[in-house]
């Protein structure tokens, strides 16, 4: 049992790096296809644009490029920035950082948000359970774009919360000090981040914890007259939590997705921003750094779904070895 | 049914709270507050926030071209004279003063005495030779050398001593000395050895730690935060005193946060979170809702002028290559019935929501000095349009409504533009009038970046785009009229000029930059712009009128027409308040 966990954890790994491969190389052939390159610009003398494509091997065939670009990935180094010279490596880890940041926390808060209601709204009936799912359904419908926009619009408006970006707190300002500010500004990027995932967990476990309840496990324990608030919590719930888990992987990677659009609107310094930058400016060995590292916590939150729900039920690790 | 009821009842309520909630927010009474008054007199201390679009790519303006460098230089480096950017009037400043030989080509400069750079290190003529040096050194390949040359030569400087610098232009220039403005002055005991090793392109990168870089202007860096801020602190060494004596500049900390959308910009200049744009026009779109809100004493609005760089719908007139541009775009009739058939006041109102003015040549009246009232202009007149269309043989041979050329087919052309700015909805609209004279035109919207491919690979028939103007004074600007320029656009980068009236503008062109005088070349200039006119390889349709906005708590703004329009003078600007 525990060797075809094993090779099911295995398999999984190989797949995630995989991905993370097939991803980067794909942005890297698709930067490099779109026209216009790095030493594109106007007004510029076409001398000093050569000599730029030719300083950064941008005279070369893409097979001899890309050839490079794999040679060095290999070794983890994704290459130098055209824009910022330096190590994509370097920019992107500090980027995605910022990123992961906003995603867990987006992630717990819609956890947070989502599981609560859609208990309450697969176990009971009444006004606020409609008023739950019809919150959901209208969250669902929004776009994270446009929430962060409607938000920001609300922040700018009352001054209740900062408006974008990730804080500008004094030099001497203490640890705790620095804390609510970089708490602050997270709000609004998570919120609207996380509230069309609550919405859509929400649903999923309302659906789940419906079919839970009709399970004969579940049946017999309202037999045996045991108090609904038992029964969800102890049984229903539980089993209800296996087609959840099964679905987190794919809203990670919807999370991430998405965060590079709020980024965008909330000015959080993350890969989202990043990206837009290097495929602005087309620096491909950049682009390709940033979808790499979309790809890798998208592979990670597969994986660790998939670990999690194999971890639940040994059928799926038996199953997918 | 009591079911049903106290679900209705429960959403009602529901719905009555987030309408309050949304109705406070959005009625929320905007009086400054007490810290917010409108500045006075000048202030010592404080910080200055600033939001700028993208992260400086390097801190070495000899190789990295954008605002945001152009920025950082403007505050931690120096030059030896300065444009004001509001008079147009050339300002001693690392040179105290200049002398000028007979024939206007030479000038001896004197240097300030007791100036160091912001380590200590005094500055010399060595640094100025130095600074030449790097400029034109060809392993440096810098962004700016090509403005700071005459018919493609460099300027020869030497030091006679350790106060002085000579500068010899190598043809006559009738800007001389304003060349110098773009010449920023370089610590050569810090970047010598990179110069001579052939790596000046790799120094002062982004890795390079904050706060060693010395420089001989108002700030120093002092933090940069990758993806979030750069924070330039008072350079304690800074040269300059105000008329009163108060020793510049007056913040003690410019906060530079970076905002990657000018959305974002706006709504944290709403929310008083940022006091200044880097790039500080409005958009139209911006100007109403900010307006309401100078109106409630919230923030300063400035209206700086007509713009200086009006957007442009130029032809593809280079010899033909793989693309096949219709053959009635090289006709001068063609681009005239456009001009003709293109309502402008329909493109300042539609677009501009009235924040623009109609403009029919490369110089706006913002231009003062060089703009010319005798310029030929091509006021809306659709009939005229259709006539002259008509004498080139371009009718309606189907009875479509729409004209075809004398083989029968449909008059068609396309225009690349930028997306998603307002130049993509100027094209629609050009698009949409060009359709009432019976010409079909199709609306390509690309990145920038595309945009260029397509232009020197010669694959358009027509692109609307913008040029930032650097200089109001057109000999600055020999690129784009002269048919040897790289921003020549419709026909770039040619060994002779490719059409008599290209070869008549190079000539008066020649003539222009060499004249003695400002009434000479003035005229000369006129004659320039009335062959432009005339020829039209590029049509101007609406330059906008700038407005900026600025929190209520920053003073010692003077807005300009050109880069960079509040911060071009910010050793000046101070603040009245803490920032929020």
């Amino acid at each position: 049992m525990r060797g075809q966990f094993l090779r099911y954890l295995l398999g999984r790994a190989a797949a995630a790096f995989a991905l993370v491969f097939l991803v980067s190389s794909g942005a890297l052939l698709l930067a490099q296809l779109a026209p216009g390159d790095y030493a594109s610009e106007f007004g510029r003398d076409p001398a000093s644009i050569a000599a730029d494509r030719h300083r950064l091997g941008l005279d070369r065939p893409f097979a001899e490029q890309y050839g490079r670009w794999l040679k060095r990935s290999v070794t983890l180094d994704l290459g130098e920035s055209f824009y910022y010279r330096r190590p994509v490596t370097a920019l992107v880890r500090e980027r995605a950082a910022n990123t992961a940041l906003l995603a867990v926390v987006a992630l717990l808060l819609a956890t947070a948000l989502g599981v609560p209601g859609g208990i309450l709204t697969g176990s009971t009936r009444g006004p606020a359970v409609s008023l739950v799912r019809g919150t959901s359904v209208a969250l669902l419908s929004v776009p994270p774009l446009i929430t962060s926009l409607l938000l920001l619009t609300l922040a700018a408006r009352t001054g209740w919360l900062p408006v974008g970006g990730i804080g500008n707190p004094s030099p001497d300002a203490s640890w705790i000090a620095r804390l609510i500010v970089s708490a602050r500004h997270l709000v609004i990027p998570a919120l609207a981040l996380a509230l069309p995932l609550a919405a859509t967990i929400e649903r999923l476990q309302s659906q789940a914890l419906r079919e839970a309840m009709n399970r004969p496990s579940t049946m017999a324990a309202r037999a045996r007259g045991l108090p609904r608030s038992r029964i969800v919590g102890r049984h229903a719930w539980r089993l209800s939590l296996g087609p959840l888990l099964a679905i987190y992987g794919i809203l990670i990677g919807s999370l991430f997705s998405g965060s590079f659009a709020v980024e965008l609107v909330t000015s959080w310094p993350g890969l989202g921003d990043l990206m837009r930058q290097a495929l602005m400016a087309r620096d491909t060995h950049l682009v390709a750094g940033c979808a790499a590292a979309g790809a890798l916590f998208l592979a990670i939150g597969v994986f660790a779904a998939d670990v999690a729900h194999g971890a639940l039920d040994p059928r799926v690790a038996g199953s997918r070895s | 049914m009591a079911r049903a009821f106290r679900r209705s009842a429960f959403l009602v309520a529901a719905l009555t709270i987030l309408g309050a909630i949304w109705w406070f927010a959005v009625h929320r009474p905007r009086t400054p507050g007490p810290g917010q008054a409108t500045a006075t007199a000048p202030v010592s201390g404080g910080t200055l926030v600033v939001s700028v679009r993208s992260e400086p790519a390097s801190y070495n303006r000899h190789v990295a071209p954008s605002a945001a460098v152009d920025a950082m230089s403007q505050l931690t480096q120096g030059k030896l004279v300065r444009i004001n950017r509001v008079t147009g009037e050339v300002e001693p400043w690392l040179a105290e003063r200049w002398t000028a030989s007979p024939d206007g080509r030479t000038f001896t400069l004197t240097l300030r005495k007791g100036i160091t750079f912001s380590d200590g290190a005094p500055f010399t003529s060595a640094d100025v030779l130095f600074s030449f040096e790097a400029l034109y050194d060809p392993s440096v390949d810098s962004v700016i050398a090509s403005g700071v040359k005459v018919q493609g030569k460099p300027l020869q400087v030497t030091a006679p001593d350790a106060g002085t610098v000579v500068v010899t232009l190598p043809a006559p220039f009738a800007p001389g000395i304003q060349l110098l403005d773009n010449v920023w002055i370089f610590p050569r005991h810090q970047l010598q050895a990179a110069l001579s090793a052939h790596t000046f392109r790799d120094a002062w990168g982004l890795k390079t730690p904050p706060g060693s870089m010395a420089g001989l202007g108002p700030f120093v860096i002092s933090e940069h935060v990758p993806g979030q801020r750069i924070t330039l602190t008072r350079n304690p060494r800074y040269w300059r005193r105000d008329a009163a004596g108060t020793q510049l500049p007056y913040l003690d900390r410019v906060v530079f946060e970076i905002v990657p959308t000018q959305d974002a910009e706006v709504l944290r200049l709403e929310a008083g979170s940022i006091d200044v744009m880097t790039q500080a026009d409005l958009r139209a779109e911006d100007y109403a809702s900010l307006k309401r809100l100078r109106d409630q004493g919230a923030l300063n609005l400035l209206d700086v002028g007509v713009g200086v760089d009006p957007n442009v719908l130029w032809f593809n007139l280079a010899p033909p290559r793989a693309h096949r541009v219709p053959p009635y775009v090289a006709r001068a009739e063609f681009r005239q019935a456009i001009s003709y058939a293109v309502n402008r006041d329909a493109i300042v109102t539609s677009v501009y929501l009235g924040a623009a003015v109609p403009v029919f040549g490369p110089i706006t009246p913002g231009n003062r000095v060089w703009y010319s009232n005798a310029v030929p202009t091509t006021p809306f007149d659709p009939a005229r349009a259709r006539t002259i269309l008509a004498s080139i043989g371009l009718t309606d041979r189907t009875g479509d409504g729409m004209l075809d050329d004398p083989n029968g087919s449909p008059v068609r052309f396309s225009i690349i533009t930028q997306r998603g700015n307002v130049r993509e909805r100027t094209a629609t609209v050009i698009q949409e009038q060009l359709r009432q004279v019976g010409i079909t035109v199709d609306v390509a919207s690309l990145d920038p970046q595309s945009i260029f491919q397509r232009w020197s690979a010669g694959d358009y028939d027509s692109i609307y785009f913008g040029f930032q103007a650097s200089a109001l004074d057109p000999a600055n600007n020999l690129d784009f009229w002269l048919s040897s320029g790289s921003t020549h656009v419709w026909n770039p980068n040619r060994t002779q000029p490719a059409t008599p009236w290209e070869k008549t503008i190079d000539d008066l062109m020649q003539r222009q930059v060499a004249a003695p005088t400002l009434e000479e070349r003035q005229r000369l200039f006129a004659e320039v712009q009335k062959v432009f006119a005339q020829e039209l390889p590029a049509i101007y349709f609406v330059a906008p009128r700038i407005a900026i906005a600025t929190s209520r708590r920053v003073g010692g703004v003077q807005p300009a027409l050109l880069e960079p329009k509040v911060l071009w003078n910010a050793d000046s600007l101070y603040v009245t308040s803490p920032s929020r």
